[in-house]
């Protein structure tokens, strides 16, 4: 059992560290930061969000869309880059693996824009 | 052409029962006779063409499972052959017969279809009766056994409409099924011990099943012995012997052909065939048989006295059937298995005439049965008369006295009461008094049947609805039948009066005669005994054989078996040795083995000393016995059936104002025949209120109560609630779900970390 | 360079035509607009019938993908079924989508994708494969339960569908974490080899149950069951027929072969979790459908009652219990198909009826469709002759081989207790005072329905060579 829980040590070591940062991140604006608002700092985002407001409030179902697009593409960069770091390695296998995964990517791309999912309106 | 005798019935049947509406009525009626007729035809030539010799014919496979293995195929012996040729001529007869009886029948309105359905019903029976007699194993033999049954609870309650027919055919059912418990009991019993079911292993069997003991309700018992009256039991149901016998007078509320082929010629005679067929263990089952003969002698004697008073004519003749029964139980129980059968052949023949003569008068007078009503009509049936008049002097037993020359009734009733002077003076006595009350009887019958004055015209108050009969001009007059009814009852009194002077040297003649006609071997007898006198008499026996092809061939094996027995005789147990190897089924349809010295010495006593030594042959088994019998013996029944005459005579004829008074000076004697013996009273008390009573608690509180009570208990009390229980968790909220998720997951988890045999 | 070499793709080729087909058709779709639904309907039909057909003709090709993908006969049989019961689920589905006004492409290529998710899991021989495929298939269908998004019943249920299936594929990652932590290993042999090596731990037998509590939220066996109702009963009816029939057998071939192959030492410890969920699974199914009235509820709980009768198979551990399964499973999907062709036929012209009491009286409106409903129902009670019966036969048969006497017993006594409502159904349509008929039913439904009675009927007589190759299929695992 002894030795089961030491090999969970760098776990709590990490937990550790994320918590310390989070905090640090947290309550560090309040000590640092200089507050000096003024009518455009307070004013609303282009995007029509208020500057200060409950965090739990409706908005357009759009910027749904636009992140839910915005992470697909994010998550194959994501890929890529382990992938082009080790695609000497990989060889044919990895490039076609590759090539596949951005095909099916690209069609659903294709999809959406067809579908209109990328115009605003 | 067994196969065709066996199927042509079910064929019509099936034909008739199913196909009538395409083919019409009386087309149906033609194709079930025509195929009777054509199986009777065949069985006469089987009969009379038949060597004797044990055949089996195989149909198909029927049953197999583990050991048990059931053929369908058909035993052709003699027995067979006999049965063949009674089932089927009158069968034939009685097809015919109803064409003419069956033509207008007031049970039924106008335009409605009946006939169809009874012809195809008798058809059907005749084919279950062929599938019990041409049986090659028991369970086939139950088959066949309980098709008559259901044949038999058919015609009975054929009139659906009349409450007492009905309760007749369920009456006749329940009896019928407690005999038959007993026959199951007895095939389970024999498959029990010897692993086989068929009649050839059975019998191979028989002389170790004489030796070994069996635990039954609690007691040990010889096995032959019990297997003997457990079958017997199922032979008392379907022959109506004593106890289980109170169906068969009820069974008359069937029309009066079915009476005459299935309620005295042929389904209740199954018991004293299933008797004879099983011989070969029978005679190894002395107390069984023991008990036949007693029991046969009593219902001899009880049927009869109760006949004494009847006024319905066919139960008069029912309870006659009942007693003829008896007889021939007790030929079997005394073991002359042929004068069994003997009688069972005439007995088809003179009582399917008197039942189809008794179906005559009533059709002539219009349906009534009661013979107070009838008197006279001698003149205005006069073929209906004599015929009946045949069927009398068969029964009644009018012969020769000391010759062969009689009636059949004459020549098999006497075999049967000789043998039973050698076997039981008990059985002796009662059957000589019941021959005298059988004369006395049916000469009642006719008496107040044909002559005397008609007193029909006196009872129209009795009202028996002919109106709608359609004989509205001449609706009192007795008329003649038709000839299609008269035919059958010519062709009947031939039988009645020529089948026993014809056949009685092959059932009750010359032992060796007897023997070779049964195909069995012949008797190894006497030098078990090491009586000197019959030393060679197994040889003399075959030398006498000399008209017969198989005789040399017999002779060997008798002699060897001979000798072999000389070893044991010594130890007393020879007569069961001595009748070849065991393990092998003897040969024949029937077996008939000598007396044993204890029995020899009593049967000694009761011969006829100096007829005895005259005897070509010894009297060591009971055919030859019963030939040596005193000649007064021999006159016994004759005197008896004189008797019965005379006082007949005296009451019906001389002074018919007898009979009332003497009813009026004995009454509770008189109420006691008229009642029969209280029978159905006493079952009623006994059995039926207490059965009715058990069914009525079961059904109302064991089934109302306490079955359907927790049937509905569960089904509207605690599924509604766990159903209601269910729908509640399905709540439609989504945190519900995913706890009942968790919630699922903690249990399995909880479960197997605690119990689940995780190390 | 250490190069991997290209894999055989063969064994796979089924699933690479659906997946590359659904993105041609998707594709088409894309360009051509919704006048293209009908032609994609068909096509997507055609894809899965040409499928259907090469994986009949197809030999067993073996393993690849270093292992974690396999086609034996098993994965060929259940995928046989699969694919043919998403066939006729489209098909069922064009008459409804017209007239209900939602006939967008997007469902058959959806189904479409669902279907190679089914073919992924039956195949899957490492948790990572069989991750992805739950997943892929998951989600496609989480939208189509939510396909008709007008309507607020169908989007609730794709909404509860969605996070409880999240919820599921936690449990099934967190189980299988559990496992490759306790015995180092995410391959079915490897595992199984682990587990003989060192026994079965707490920490595996943890994993154990998560991994099943995950996967029988796909079959909907009781307590993961809470969204089948509510989903069955929310989503198009088609969608529901979908629902009942191709993925329940695709995600029960997927159990059977993580049970068996990779925790087949473990047999003991996933015996009584299996034992518990089918108990739970019969119970519920058998005493919660007598309470309701809309027939697409009772056919819910009718599929979670018959998903306990199969795991009665799985409990008894053995080549005959899995064979039993696989039976149980083609006779249920006939079944449901056929069932599902009668409730989508259950239209008036003011729209389609759900509830049982409009059937009343439908055997002298509709009396060949009535005889053919009750054929099927006596058939799911499990009334001899009819293919009903050996499914049940099967199934209880190898529980009680194994001695199994309490799960069988209670197995019939669900069953007994099942039969009211069915029974029920059976009452109204051929006892009850006739309401107003329906619309005559469409070819579509008319063949399907016909095919499930002749199966149903038939299977007495011809039900051999099906016997015979669940019986290969399931020695493929062993």
């Amino acid at each position: 059992m002894e030795d089961l829980l030491r090999e969970y040590l760098p776990i709590v070591v990490f937990i550790a560290l994320a918590l310390v940062i989070g905090l640090v991140l947290l309550v560090s604006p309040f000590l640092l930061a200089f507050k000096k608002p003024d009518a455009e700092k307070l004013s609303a985002y282009e995007c029509g969000f208020n500057a200060f407001d409950d965090a739990r409030m409706k908005f357009d179902v759009r910027f749904y869309l636009v992140s839910i697009l915005f992470i697909i593409f994010d998550l194959e960069v994501a890929f890529l880059f382990p992938w082009a770091i080790t695609f000497g390695d990989l060889g044919w296998f990895g490039f076609w693996s590759m090539m596949a995964f951005l095909g099916v990517l690209t069609i659903g791309f294709v999809y959406e824009w067809k579908k209109g999912a990328l115009e605003w309106d | 052409m067994e196969t065709i005798i066996l199927f042509a019935p079910l064929v019509g049947a099936i034909i008739c029962g199913f196909g009538w509406r395409l083919i019409g009525e009386k087309a149906g009626q033609v194709i079930t006779t025509a195929m009777i007729f054509l199986a009777a035809a065949l069985s006469w030539q089987i009969f009379l063409t038949f060597d004797g010799e044990t055949r089996s014919i195989p149909i198909l496979d029927w049953i197999v499972s583990g050991t048990l293995h059931s053929e369908w195929a058909i035993r052709l012996d003699r027995m067979t052959a006999i049965m063949l040729v009674v089932v089927n001529t009158v069968s034939a007869l009685v097809h015919l017969y109803s064409f003419g009886y069956m033509a207008h029948d007031e049970n039924w309105h106008e335009g409605e279809h009946y006939k169809a359905r009874f012809f195809a019903y008798l058809s059907f029976f005749t084919f279950a009766m062929l599938m019990l007699v041409t049986s090659d194993n028991l369970v086939q033999m139950f088959f066949g056994w309980e098709g008559v049954g259901v044949a038999s609870y058919l015609l009975i309650g054929f009139y659906y409409r009349k409450p007492s027919a009905n309760a007749a055919a369920i009456k006749a059912f329940v009896v019928n099924r407690v005999g038959d418990f007993g026959f199951a009991l007895g095939i389970f019993a024999l498959y029990f011990l010897t692993d086989s079911i068929k009649f050839d292993d059975v019998f191979a069997a028989a002389p170790a099943l004489a030796e070994t003991n069996l635990t039954f309700l609690w007691s040990e018992w010889n096995a032959a012995n019990l297997i003997g009256v457990l079958l017997f039991i199922g032979a008392m149901g379907k022959s109506a012997q004593l106890i289980l016998h109170t169906w068969l007078p009820d069974a008359m509320e069937g029309p009066t052909p079915v009476s005459a082929l299935i309620h005295a010629a042929t389904m209740v005679t199954a018991g004293v065939f299933l008797v004879c067929r099983m011989s070969p263990l029978y005679e190894y089952a002395p107390q069984a048989t023991a008990f036949i003969t007693v029991l046969g002698a009593t219902t001899a004697f009880f049927a009869a006295t109760v006949g004494l008073v009847q006024n319905d004519i066919k139960r008069v003749i029912a309870y006659s059937t009942c007693s003829q029964l008896g007889y021939m139980f007790v030929a079997a129980g005394v073991g002359v298995y042929s004068v069994a059968m003997f009688h069972l052949f005439t007995h088809a023949f003179f009582k399917a005439m008197l039942f189809l003569g008794a179906g005559s008068v009533i059709h002539a007078t219009h349906h009534e049965q009661d013979m107070r009503n009838y008197g006279g009509l001698r003149k205005k049936i006069p073929l209906t008369f004599w015929a009946m008049m045949i069927g009398t002097l068969a029964i009644t037993g009018v012969g020769i006295p000391l010759t062969h020359y009689g009636f059949a009734g004459f020549l098999s009733k006497d075999a049967v009461i000789e043998s039973a002077w050698v076997g039981s003076s008990y059985a002796f006595w009662l059957l000589v008094v019941a021959a005298c009350m059988t004369s006395f009887y049916s000469w009642r019958l006719m008496f107040m049947t044909f002559y005397g004055t008609s007193h029909a015209h006196g009872h129209d108050d009795h009202g028996h609805g002919h109106d709608a009969h359609g004989h509205d001009d001449h609706h009192h007059e007795p008329h003649e039948s038709p000839m299609v009814m008269l035919i059958p009852l010519g062709v009947l009194a031939l039988g009645a009066i020529f089948s026993g002077m014809l056949w009685y040297k092959v059932f009750f003649g010359e032992e060796a005669a007897v023997r070779n006609w049964f195909g069995m071997e012949a008797a190894a007898h006497g030098e078990a005994h090491g009586e000197t006198a019959a030393a060679d008499h197994g040889t003399e026996a075959a030398a006498t054989e000399t008209h017969d092809d198989s005789a040399a061939t017999e002779a060997a094996p008798a002699e060897g078996t001979a000798v072999a027995s000389e070893e044991h005789a010594a130890e007393g147990e020879a007569a069961a040795d001595a009748h070849g190897p065991a393990g092998v089924a003897p040969k024949g349809a029937l077996l008939m083995l000598p007396f044993t010295p204890e029995e020899q010495a009593v049967v000694d006593t009761r011969l006829d000393a100096e007829k005895a030594a005259k005897a070509e042959h010894a009297p060591t088994t009971m055919i030859n016995a019963a030939h040596v019998v005193p000649a007064w013996v021999k006159v016994s029944p004759f005197i008896a059936m004189l008797i019965g005459f005379g006082l007949a005579w005296l009451f019906y004829i001389k002074d018919p104002s007898l009979p009332r008074r003497l009813a009026t000076q004995q009454r509770p004697l008189y109420l006691f025949l008229l009642n029969k013996w209280y029978f159905d009273e006493l079952y009623d008390v006994v059995f039926v209120r207490p059965a009715k009573w058990l069914g009525n608690f079961l059904w109302k509180k064991g089934d109302g109560n306490v079955i359907d009570g927790s049937l509905n208990g569960v089904a509207m009390g605690i599924i509604p609630f766990f159903t209601r229980l269910a729908g509640r968790a399905q709540s439609g909220y989504l945190f519900h779900y995913a706890f009942a998720m968790v919630m699922g997951i903690v249990i399995l988890v909880t479960w197997m970390t605690l119990f689940g045999g995780a190390k | 360079m250490t190069s991997v070499p290209l894999p055989v793709l063969m064994p796979a080729l089924p699933e690479i035509l659906l997946a590359v087909g659904a993105m041609v058709l998707l594709m088409i779709g894309a360009f051509l607009g919704e006048k293209s639904t009908s032609t994609i309907t068909g096509l997507a039909i055609a894809l899965l019938v040409f499928v259907l057909g090469l994986l009949v003709v197809a030999p067993p090709y073996g393993t690849t993908f270093g292992g974690s993908f396999v086609l034996d006969s098993f994965a060929r049989f259940i995928k046989i079924l699969s694919v043919g019961g998403s066939a006729i689920a489209i098909a069922m589905s064009i008459g409804f989508a017209r007239a209900e006004k939602f006939d967008r492409f997007e469902l058959p290529i959806l189904m479409v994708l669902a279907t190679v998710g089914m073919g992924i899991i039956v195949s899957a021989r490492d948790m990572i494969a069989l991750y992805m495929g739950v997943e892929l298939m998951s989600l496609a269908l989480y939208v189509i339960a939510a396909f008709n998004r007008d309507n607020l019943r169908s989007t609730e249920a794709g909404l509860k569908y969605f996070v409880l299936g999240a919820l599921s594929s936690g449990m099934l990652l967190y189980g299988a974490s559990l496992i490759y932590g306790f015995t180092g290993h995410v391959g079915f042999a490897g595992i199984a080899a682990s587990i003989k090596a060192n026994g079965a731990g707490v920490g595996f037998v943890f994993g154990l149950v998560f991994v099943l509590a995950g996967l029988s939220f796909k079959i909907s066996a009781v307590p993961f069951h809470m969204w089948t109702p509510d989903v069955y009963e929310g989503a198009p009816t088609p969608i529901t027929a979908f629902f009942a029939a191709a993925p329940k057998v695709a995600a029960m071939g997927m159990f059977l072969r993580i049970v068996v192959d990779g925790f087949g030492p473990a047999t003991a410890q996933w015996q009584q979790v299996v034992v518990f969920i089918a108990i739970a699974s019969m119970t519920l199914g058998a005493f919660a459908g007598i309470g309701q009235k809309n027939i697409k509820r009772l056919m819910a709980y009718s599929s979670i009652a018959n998903m306990g009768f199969a795991l009665v198979g799985l409990a008894a551990g053995t080549a005959k219990g899995v064979e039993g399964v696989i039976l149980f499973m083609t006779i249920y999907l006939a079944m449901t198909l056929g069932a599902f062709a009668v409730i989508l036929s259950l239209r008036r012209k003011e729209g389609m009826v759900e509830d049982m009491s409009e059937l009343a009286g439908l055997s002298r409106t509709h009396p060949a469709v009535a005889w053919s409903l009750a054929i099927l129902l006596f058939s799911l009670i499990g009334i001899p002759p009819l293919a009903g019966f050996y499914g049940k036969f099967a199934v209880f048969g190898a529980a009680v081989e194994q001695k199994l006497w309490t799960l069988a017993i209670l197995g019939i006594i669900t069953s007994a207790i099942g039969a009211y409502y069915y029974l029920r159904l059976i009452k109204i349509m051929f006892f009850d005072q006739p309401v107003a008929a329906f619309e005559p039913m469409p070819m579509e439904q008319k063949v399907v329905l016909t095919g499930s009675v002749a199966f149903v009927l038939l299977f007495v007589v011809f039900g051999n060579p099906l016997i015979e190759a669940s019986a290969r299929a399931a020695k493929s695992l062993f």
